[in-house]
């Protein structure tokens, strides 16, 4: 009765847990946020790629930026704060762009 | 219905009244709610497919006996969130032939198959069906087991992220490690 009370126990903190985004893993390296741009900044990047941003929000030490393509693709995009390059860009969990150099 | 059974439906509809409130009022994006419906989804299909291995090794209690009197009702609602979840989706996508132009993505296609079969389960989950399928009824139940295979790649890939998948997916790695246990042990006792 024990061992199915632990795995009860086990069941119901396993359901409950909030799972932590792998987005999160992304480093940008950006350094104190009092020299960051506001992320209004970013939107304004990623419309000059030609995006349609549908959200924009800080994520770790990125900006991270949901937007759709010219073409309609999804996709996911982490910029610099300071120097708002863009570092890394997603589809679907596939990565499809990385910038020279960057290992973050 | 039973009053019973109405109560954990009620329950069940909080999350996705939850969802849809955050929606209509403009609160929440439709792409912040994948995660949760489809999280959902994968939840409630292992509070269907848990009680089978724990009452296997645990004996028929009290407790098991009325999860498994429900576990139907799991299933069932684990259809409608994963159906939510693509309804998300295509609210999220806008058009339907950016829809069509990702489909062949690993991360996407598993998830329209997790959706798929689960259909069968569900589409036969009344108690006329099981009675005139008999043991075909159980037969097709199984599709549940690889929808859940299914949703936990779509997830993975979509993610990379290991241990919020692991950490659902656990409590049934053990029920049916223990049952595994427990059928060896019961074969060695009869030898």
């Amino acid at each position: 009765m024990k061992a199915f009370r632990a795995l009860l126990a086990l069941g119901v903190l396993a359901l409950t847990a909030s799972p932590a985004l792998a987005d999160g893993n992304v480093r940008c390296n950006a350094g104190p946020t009092a020299a960051w741009k506001p992320l209004s900044e970013v939107r304004k990047r990623a419309w000059q790629e030609g995006w349609t941003v549908v959200k924009a929000q800080i994520e770790g030490d990125c900006f991270e930026v949901y937007a759709r393509t010219e073409t309609g693709q999804a996709v996911e995009a982490f910029f610099h704060p300071v120097t708002l390059q863009k570092l890394l860009v997603k589809r679907r969990g596939s990565e499809v762009y990385r910038a020279p150099g960057f290992t973050g | 219905m039973k009053p019973a059974r109405l109560l954990l439906w009620l329950v069940l509809a909080i999350p996705a009244a939850l969802m849809l409130r955050g929606l209509s009022s403009g609160e929440t994006l439709a792409m912040d709610l994948l995660h949760p419906s489809g999280e959902m989804a994968v939840r409630l299909m292992v509070l269907a497919l848990l009680p089978g291995p724990l009452a296997e090794v645990f004996g028929r209690s009290r407790f098991l006996c009325s999860w498994l009197a429900v576990r139907r009702n799991f299933g069932v609602a684990a259809f409608a969130y994963a159906a939510l979840h693509l309804a998300f989706y295509a609210i999220d996508m806008r058009l339907f032939s950016a829809m069509l132009e990702e489909l062949a993505l690993p991360a996407i296609w598993t998830g329209w198959l997790a959706l798929a079969l689960m259909i069968p389960p569900a589409a036969i989950s009344f108690d006329a069906a099981m009675r005139r399928l008999r043991r075909r009824w159980q037969q097709v139940q199984y599709l549940v087991y690889a929808a859940l295979a299914a949703a936990l790649v779509h997830w993975l890939l979509l993610d990379w992220e290991w241990r919020s998948a692991l950490v659902h997916f656990l409590p049934l790695a053990i029920a049916w490690g223990l049952r595994a246990l427990h059928r060896r042990n019961r074969k060695g006792k009869a030898a």
